[in-house]
């Protein structure tokens, strides 16, 4: 049941304790003496404050400053000096007096210089404002008459220096770069200078001047506060605090209502902005999670009954996003709470060891540095958080009830079901789902190694140095890359269709009728190969920027060591290349495995074999397209829930294996 | 350029040919033309029906080829194509604009900031951009109509726009965040110095910098929606509020409805602005691309 | 202006132990004043809590009396020069330097007449519309000059600025510096971790490691009366020879097998070191060639460095132990030989071995 001897201050110095009420080793007279001295301190103290506005207008009565900021600040400043000299006496009973002593001190010492300076500014402002007001009486016609010829000389000066240049770069003196750049700058000096001269006028330069007092005015007004609160805040810090609790005691007290306990430790503006924050928790956050205010649902319960209780129109999906939301802003109420507490408490604490708490000027400073970050980031934080995970949780929700053609107005929870049936492959659903799984891994693997040997092969023999039109090459082999990916598909689809061009081609050259669109293994090759087709532009034109920053010096090298053409680009070009994309590559694989517009725009997934795949999912439909149809048209969303998130877990497993790995990441620079 | 010196004498620092090598030249051009060929020969196709007057519904081979607009005054006449255009540019621009403002501040804020979770959002950030964002598809009917029903204004293609962006902020949050790494924090220092606030350190020094890569990243937002098909598939009901990619498919996705060369003069039209785009700015793209994934 | 540092102390955040601590440092109104040390002494830390750009954990900055802690950077009346230049990239020189004063709503035609100004003052009103990317590293050392210029502080900070130009160029900035700092009447703060640059540029070293200040003074001092072994051993090229040894009767025994007499002076302040381990040093240019009477060293020849006026001779005492003698270069030394040198006594120093503080 002791106090420590010492108290801290924010940087760990300590210093003596000034209060004997808590020193362990005082007896009981100097306890009482100290008792009195500081009972006497008190009514002096409040005696003196009582004096204040007396001193106030016996002191203003000696100033005649018009401007009232000047005379705010000098009163304050003798209102301080005379605090300074009541408290010095007292600096030695207790941190507090110690405390009023020191900033008081400060302040009677930056104010009247602070007041100084502004009537200087503001003296010059008005001087300014006379010689405007003179300068516009007087006019300046003779002054723009002037500004007019000089103008004229100077532009005619640019139109020589145009003229000479241009007889340089014709006389190939210079280089075209360095001629655009050489006008470039001879213009912007030109119009520099002329801007100057315009300045220069008089009415020009006075309104400038002018605008400069002013701007000087506020400016220093706001600095010179701000470096005053600073220094006093750093009194606060280096002058500890003395306290008779033990325990964070408040801030477990008024947990409940954040705002409560910074009002009581004494941060009222502070306080109000957690009260802000009760009020979101208390009338928003909680009522709708009880279920007021809601679209349709119920809050939190609508998780629980899904709307089975509900009434006929109810649903049990929009109970389900419903209660989802709920929990969200629940998470972000508790988080408030929580955040609260944590703040009283520290507070709390160091107050007990002896730190003061800040105050709002301290806050307000603390919160524009360090909380910038947060603001910054707060809306992109939101709309992920709604747009992005939002969704995403109520998949993960979806995956675990029977919604499904029958049951798709309400829905029940029905565990893990649907994981089971995928796993079985049993069900009109889940039965084709190894199957798909199985080609989806096929394609990702053929269509993307494909174009990526394209890519490369092409990148390799265009970038030789024998080749002529490489400009041309490059152009060409861009565009399938750039024609928008849905219009080719959509038109090779065309063209492989029962009676299109491609189909009467093939026919001709096999002699026989192929639809390649009934033909399971016929759609997939030609997937395959048209996928190879789309995407080896990428790969190329990355491997070209690759290949172009291989320095020279390699290959000479190279051929310095004996080594022919050949074996040079196996074994410095190709590792350097593979080393260099291998990330990009990993991302073209994922970017296969759900690749849905290819499949679904050329042959719909098709063509379709019930017997082995059922009546959802045709031969060629990769796992996403798989789950487009579950969801979207056959409304078997429980399945394709589920499925979405085995596929998202396993995507995100290979993301997290590779980005551990990744440089960035394990040298720490993130 | 270096062209022209190579006539005359052999000046080439390379060594001369052989009977091989030649052999390997020529081997190497023929595979070259034949991939234009392949390249081209479809693209060609394209072309030649959006102006085949001779064609019907359906394209078919053999058809002799007479030029006319007739495919075009359909496009424009019979379809809400220029709807579609409208909507798309709409769409694009809207998607570009909101991404641009969420990634600057956010890319600005984890580049030169270090806070508390700073390290694990990214993790976080990282993690849900490898999820598709078909994802959360169950949900966003539902989402719609919940947020229709606070704003009534807020439409089906506004709900797309924010998908778009709000699943663009991961990714080019990154590629922003590493491009200001590399920019020296001393500039931010000089800055200070000179006089700037957190926010005009960013849009007087740090914003003119970083425009090429935010012009890149407004280029990739603006492009999205030109490619893709999923979502407006599945957000979208009325045939006018259609962007590009799905209202062409109308065209070729039913028997009733079914006009082929009339697509392909929709398709050309829409390709054509996005191929020069492409390859005019071909470099940026794939600077763009290649920076976001070595990042990643 | 006269900047005071008292006690002045540095704790990052979420860090245990203060960085720096307990700094106390006066730079007159005027001074040149360089600070020194290795990389990761805290000397940048110091120079950045000048400017302004680290907080000040503890301890008061003064300028001309008055406390700068709290007062932003923009308002400290200083510039600042980087390592890296810090021009901004997207605005021309004339900008560049415009910039500060941009920000303060000077009047233009102000702004005008400084950039001029200082540009003419440095030689680079011909590239003024350019883009910093234009124009070769010497320029833009020279911009960033004029950038600090244009503000007319009264303080100017320069985080060793000369770092990324090449030899020949940085041995004419620093006479230009020299001169620009006279011509300018400004006190001069100026990290580096170059004691060439400290030596032939400062008016006050300030020698910083580990967060603690290890002398101060003008350049010859730290040459001639190092303040500790760790001062002895930055300063100087090649670095001072430190044999450690033990005082016995006045005399100073080597563990390196050979003897030293001091002379008088060093007696006196040694006398108190008797029988206690103290270590000597000495600088290559301190050994004489050939035999004396007393206080010589018999020494292998390893390896010569030719620099043409003189020539260093790396040596091995029969132990192994190696030290660095300079000797004119037109004397005729072999590898492999032996040779006798004695010691300059004048030239000696003495550290006590378990403070490592200098003795005397």
């Amino acid at each position: 049941m002791s106090y420590p001897k010492t108290v801290v201050d924010d940087i760990g110095n300590q210093y003596p304790r000034k209060n004997l009420l808590l020193t362990r080793d005082a007896d009981e007279v100097a306890i009482q003496a100290y008792k009195e001295r500081i009972q006497e301190a008190r009514t002096a103290e409040k005696a003196f404050l009582a004096q204040k506005a007396e001193r106030k207008s016996t002191f203003l009565q000696s100033v005649d400053d018009p401007d009232r900021s000047i005379r705010h600040w000098l009163a304050a400043a003798n209102e301080s000096e005379a605090l300074a000299a009541f408290y010095q006496p007292l600096v030695d009973l207790d941190y507090d007096f110690e405390l009023d002593y020191r900033q008081n001190l400060e302040i009677a010492d930056q104010l009247p210089e602070i007041a100084a300076g502004r009537r200087q500014m503001l003296d010059l402002r008005d001087q300014t404002k006379k010689a405007l007001i003179e300068a516009k009486k007087t006019g300046q016609k003779e002054e723009v008459a002037e500004f007019r010829r000089l103008r004229k000389e100077r532009l005619a000066q640019l139109d020589q220096e145009n003229k000479e240049l241009k007889a340089a770069y014709k006389k190939r003196m210079i280089s075209a770069k360095a001629f655009s750049n050489e006008k470039r700058e001879d213009a912007l000096a030109a119009r520099d200078q002329i801007r100057v001269l315009r300045r220069q006028l008089p009415v020009n330069a006075e309104k400038e001047r002018l605008r400069y007092a002013r701007h000087r005015l506020r400016q220093d007004r706001k600095s010179h506060l701000r470096v005053l609160n600073s220094d006093l805040s750093d009194l606060r810090r280096k002058t500890p605090v003395e306290t008779t609790r033990r325990k964070p005691l408040i801030s477990y007290l008024t947990w409940p209502l954040p705002g409560l306990g910074q009002l009581v430790v004494g941060q009222g503006i502070k306080a109000l902005f957690f009260f802000i924050g009760s009020l979101f928790l208390y009338l928003v956050a909680i009522p709708y999670a009880l279920g007021r205010g809601n679209y349709r649902g119920k809050g939190l319960f609508g998780l629980v009954s899904l709307a089975q209780d509900g009434s006929r129109l109810d649903r049990s999906v929009i109970f389900m996003v419903e209660g989802v939301i709920a929990i969200i802003l629940l998470v972000m109420g508790l988080l408030l709470l929580y955040q609260s507490f944590r703040d009283v408490r520290r507070v709390e604490k160091q107050m007990i060891r002896g730190i003061r708490r800040a105050n709002w000027f301290e806050t307000r400073t603390s919160v524009r540095r360090n909380g910038f970050p947060f603001f910054a980031s707060a809306p992109a934080a939101l709309v992920t958080l709604f747009i992005v995970l939002l969704p995403i949780a109520v998949t993960i929700l979806i995956s675990f009830t029977n919604y499904d053609p029958s049951h798709q107005s309400k829905f029940s929870w029905a565990g893990l079901a649907n994981y089971k049936q995928i796993v079985l492959g049993q069900g009109i659903a889940g039965g084709p789902f190894w199957h798909i799984t199985g080609w989806t891994v096929i394609w990702t693997l053929f269509a993307t190694s494909l174009a990526i040997l394209i890519g490369f092969v092409l990148a390799l023999l265009v970038n030789q140095d024998r080749i002529y039109g490489k400009r041309l090459f490059r152009t060409v082999y861009l565009l399938p890359w750039a024609v928008p990916a849905f219009i080719t598909i959509m038109f090779f689809s065309i063209m492989f269709s029962p009676d299109g061009p491609l189909t009467s081609v093939l026919s001709s050259l096999t002699g026989q009728i192929t639809n390649i669109k009934y033909s399971t293994w016929g759609t997939r090759i030609v997937l395959i190969l048209l996928q190879g087709w789309l995407g080896s532009s990428y790969v190329f034109l990355l491997c070209t920027g690759i290949l172009q920053g291989i320095p020279k010096d390699l290959y000479e090298a190279a051929r310095i060591d004996g080594a022919t053409g050949f074996q040079a680009t196996r074994h410095i070009t190709i590792p350097i290349l593979l080393f260099q994309t291998a990330p990009l590559m990993i991302g073209q694989y994922t970017f296969n495995f759900n690749n849905f517009s290819i499949i679904y725009l050329f042959n719909g997934g098709g063509p379709f074999e019930p017997t082995k795949y059922g009546n959802i999912a045709g031969s060629s439909d990769l796992l996403i397209s798989y789950i487009y149809k579950l969801t979207i048209q056959k409304q078997y969303q429980g399945i394709g829930s589920a499925i979405t998130l085995i596929v998202s877990l396993v995507l995100i497993f290979i993301a997290w294996v590779g980005f551990s790995r990744s440089k960035a990441f394990r040298e720490e620079r993130l | 350029m270096k062209k022209k010196k190579e006539k005359g004498l052999y000046l080439s620092d390379r060594p001369p040919l052989t009977a091989v090598k030649v052999g390997m030249l020529g081997l190497s051009y023929v595979l070259l033309f034949f991939y234009v060929f392949v390249i081209l020969w479809p693209l060609a196709q394209i072309l030649f029906a959006s102006f085949n007057g001779n064609h019907g519904s359906y394209i078919q081979i053999g058809v002799s080829f007479s030029f006319s607009m007739k495919h075009f005054q359909y496009l424009f006449g019979k379809t809400y194509f220029l709807n579609w255009v409208w909507n798309t540019i709409l769409i694009a621009l809207a998607t570009a604009a909101l991404t641009l403002l969420f990634v600057s501040f956010t890319g600005y804020a984890y580049s030169r900031y270090r806070f508390k979770g700073r390290k694990a959002s990214l993790m976080a950030i990282m993690l849900i951009q490898t999820i598709p964002s078909f994802a959360g598809i169950a949900a966003f009917y539902t989402l719609h109509s919940i947020i229709a029903s606070i704003a009534p204004w807020f439409s089906r293609q506004m709900f797309l726009i924010l998908i778009y962006a709000g699943g663009g902020i991961a990714g080019n949050t990154f590629i922003l965040k590493g491009y200001i790494d590399s920019i020296s924090s001393e500039l931010d220092d000089a800055a200070r110095i000179d006089g700037c606030g957190n926010l005009q350190v960013y849009r007087l020094i740090i914003m003119p910098i970083v425009r090429p890569m935010l012009a890149v990243i407004a280029l990739w937002s603006f492009i999205g929606p030109f490619l893709d098909f999923m979502l407006p598939s599945i957000l979208l009901n009325d045939p006018r509020s259609y962007t590009l990619a799905t209202g062409l498919h109308t065209l070729i996705n039913d028997v009733r409805n079914m006009h082929q060369p009339v697509f392909a003069a929709g398709g050309l039209l829409t390709a054509v602005p996005i191929i020069i785009l492409f390859i005019a700015l071909q470099k940026q793209l794939v600077s763009g691309l290649a920076s976001g994934a070595v990042k990643g | 202006m006269k900047v005071e540092l008292v006690n002045i102390g540095k704790k990052y955040e979420g860090r245990e132990q203060f960085t720096i601590r307990h700094i106390d440092l006066e730079i007159e109104d005027k001074d040149f004043c360089v600070i020194l040390g290795p990389s990761g002494c805290g000397k940048s830390t110091l120079l950045r809590m000048i400017a302004g750009l680290n907080s000040i954990t503890e301890g008061d900055l003064l300028f001309d009396g008055k406390r700068m802690n709290k007062v932003e950077p923009k308002d400290r009346d200083i510039a600042m020069v980087f390592q890296s230049y810090a021009l901004y990239p997207h605005m021309t020189v004339y900008d560049n330097m415009a910039f500060s004063l941009k920000m303060r709503k000077e009047e233009k035609t102000v702004i005008h007449d400084r950039v001029i100004e200082a540009a003419e003052l440095l030689q680079m009103t011909d590239y003024l519309y350019s883009k910093p990317s234009e124009i070769s590293g010497g320029q833009r050392q020279r911009v960033a000059l004029g950038r600090a210029m244009v503000r007319k502080a009264a303080v100017f900070l320069l985080d060793e600025p000369l770092s990324n130009l090449d030899a020949k160029l940085r041995e004419h900035m620093r006479v230009e510096l020299v001169r620009l700092h006279k011509s300018l009447e400004t006190t001069s703060v100026y990290v580096t971790h170059d004691q060439t640059e400290a030596m032939t540029m400062a008016t006050k070293i300030v020698l910083l490691n580990d967060g603690k200040v290890q002398q101060v003074g003008k350049p010859s001092e730290f040459y001639e009366k190092p303040a500790n072994l760790f001062v002895a051993g930055f300063i100087g090229s090649p670095t001072m020879n430190l044999f450690p040894g033990q005082i016995e009767d006045g005399v100073f025994k080597a563990d390196d097998d050979f003897t030293v007499e001091p002379d008088q002076a060093d007696k006196e302040s040694l006398a108190e070191y008797q029988g206690k381990r103290v270590v000597m040093g000495i600088r290559s240019e301190r050994f004489l060639a050939g035999e004396a009477e007393k206080n010589n060293i018999s020494v292998e020849v390893d390896v010569i460095e030719m620099l043409g006026k003189e020539q260093l001779l790396y040596c091995k005492f029969p132990n192994g132990k190696e030290c660095v003698i300079s000797e004119p270069g037109h004397f005729k030394y072999a590898i492999d030989e032996v040779h006798h040198f004695h010691l300059d006594l004048e030239g000696l120093h003495f550290f006590d071995e378990e403070t490592s503080e200098r003795i005397g």
